[in-house]
């Protein structure tokens, strides 16, 4: 009884303590997708660059494009993050 | 101004963090007869941008030699015209959105650039309903209006009920499409030009002040080197925010290009 008193007593302040900063959690967790996204768009763009420079041009506009696209969910993250 | 600097004014040792009272009078009090400072700053974009193409091509023509500023301005502008609007758009179409395309362009560019310029320090874009949720909304009604006028009612038709889409899946990928086409696009156009200035407004904001408060605050030398730190880290985002302002304007731009694209050529 008393053990159970102590688990119920730790989990309070577990909880107490994390309940203001949950959102910051669920930001972290909305950023992972998006930065291994961005970082294969971008790395595929320097590959695509190096293999025909001459196409440098369009491979950065449309690189542009998809890291925006990409980057979206981590910002209604952060969006969400204030709202919360 | 005083609102941000009386966080300096703060017990340091009892209070970690200064909340000052009415953080919105920064942004929302009307001081002039209902002028507030975002609807002055906003105000000041556009005097600013019209101004800059008033000088730099209108006052230009008629020098003989080109100066520096009108060249510059016209290197601008010829980037709009033959990257974005023809280069994205297409030859056929491209020069009758060029004008709308140069304007939230050169108006994004100028309200994020305030956000890096001394005295004022505080970009227009991170206000959702002045400038990103307008100019999303604009372009969400430019696209699909160009959509039904050169289409016809075929554009509803090809993303509602998609050709080429095996026609079991239809129904599914047509509401998907349809979501994405009408709520998606200018909800994440808004909100990414939004965030993206939000947080280095925030982030700016965060290094600079408590640069400030460690280093003329209360509490002794010690806390002075951590002062500087924070400054040097503060002037380094400085730096990376000029180029996040120049990039978000280009990306919004370049979207919204894109959008009007995909209603006027359709997909074959």
């Amino acid at each position: 009884m008393e053990a159970l008193l102590a688990v119920q007593v730790v989990v309070a302040e577990l909880t107490g303590d994390i309940g203001g900063s949950l959102a910051l959690v669920g930001y972290g967790l909305a950023a992972i997708g998006p930065g291994v996204g961005i970082g294969i768009v971008a790395g595929n763009a320097v590959q695509a660059m190096a293999r025909q420079p001459e196409a440098a041009g369009m491979v950065r506009t449309t690189m542009f494009l998809g890291i925006a696209f990409t980057e979206a969910l981590a910002l209604i993250g952060f969006v969400l993050f204030f709202l919360a | 101004m005083e609102l941000i600097l009386a966080a300096g004014d703060c017990n340091a040792e009892d209070e970690i963090i200064c909340v000052p009272e009415r953080v919105n009078e920064l942004f929302e009090n009307p001081f002039l007869g209902g002028v507030n400072r975002t609807m002055l700053l906003t105000a000041l974009v556009a005097v600013i941008v019209i101004g800059l193409l008033y000088f730099g091509i209108v006052r230009h023509k008629k020098r003989l030699v080109p100066s520096k500023f009108g060249a510059a301005i016209e290197a601008l502008v010829t980037f709009v015209r033959d990257e974005i609007a023809i280069g994205i758009i297409g030859p056929q179409h491209g020069l009758r959105y060029f004008p709308w395309l140069l304007s939230i362009f050169l108006f994004v560019l100028v309200s994020n650039l305030f956000e890096i310029t001394p005295f004022i320090n505080f970009p227009v874009s991170s206000r959702m309903w002045a400038v990103p949720a307008l100019l999303s909304i604009l372009t969400w009604f430019i696209f699909v209006i160009s959509g039904f006028k050169e289409q016809g009612f075929t554009y509803l038709k090809d993303i509602a009920w998609p050709p080429g889409v095996p026609i079991a899946l239809k129904p599914l990928v047509g509401i998907i499409e349809l979501v994405s086409t009408f709520l998606v696009r200018p909800f994440s156009l808004a909100v990414r030009l939004f965030a993206n200035l939000v947080a280095g407004h925030v982030m700016l904001t965060l290094l600079l002040v408590s640069g400030w408060v460690f280093i003329s605050g209360a509490g002794g030398l010690a806390k002075v080197p951590i002062g500087l730190g924070w400054l040097v880290v503060g002037i380094a985002i400085y730096a990376f925010e000029i180029i996040v302002a120049i990039l978000q304007a280009y990306i919004f731009t370049l979207l919204s290009a894109v959008y009007v694209q995909t209603a006027v050529h359709p997909e074959h």
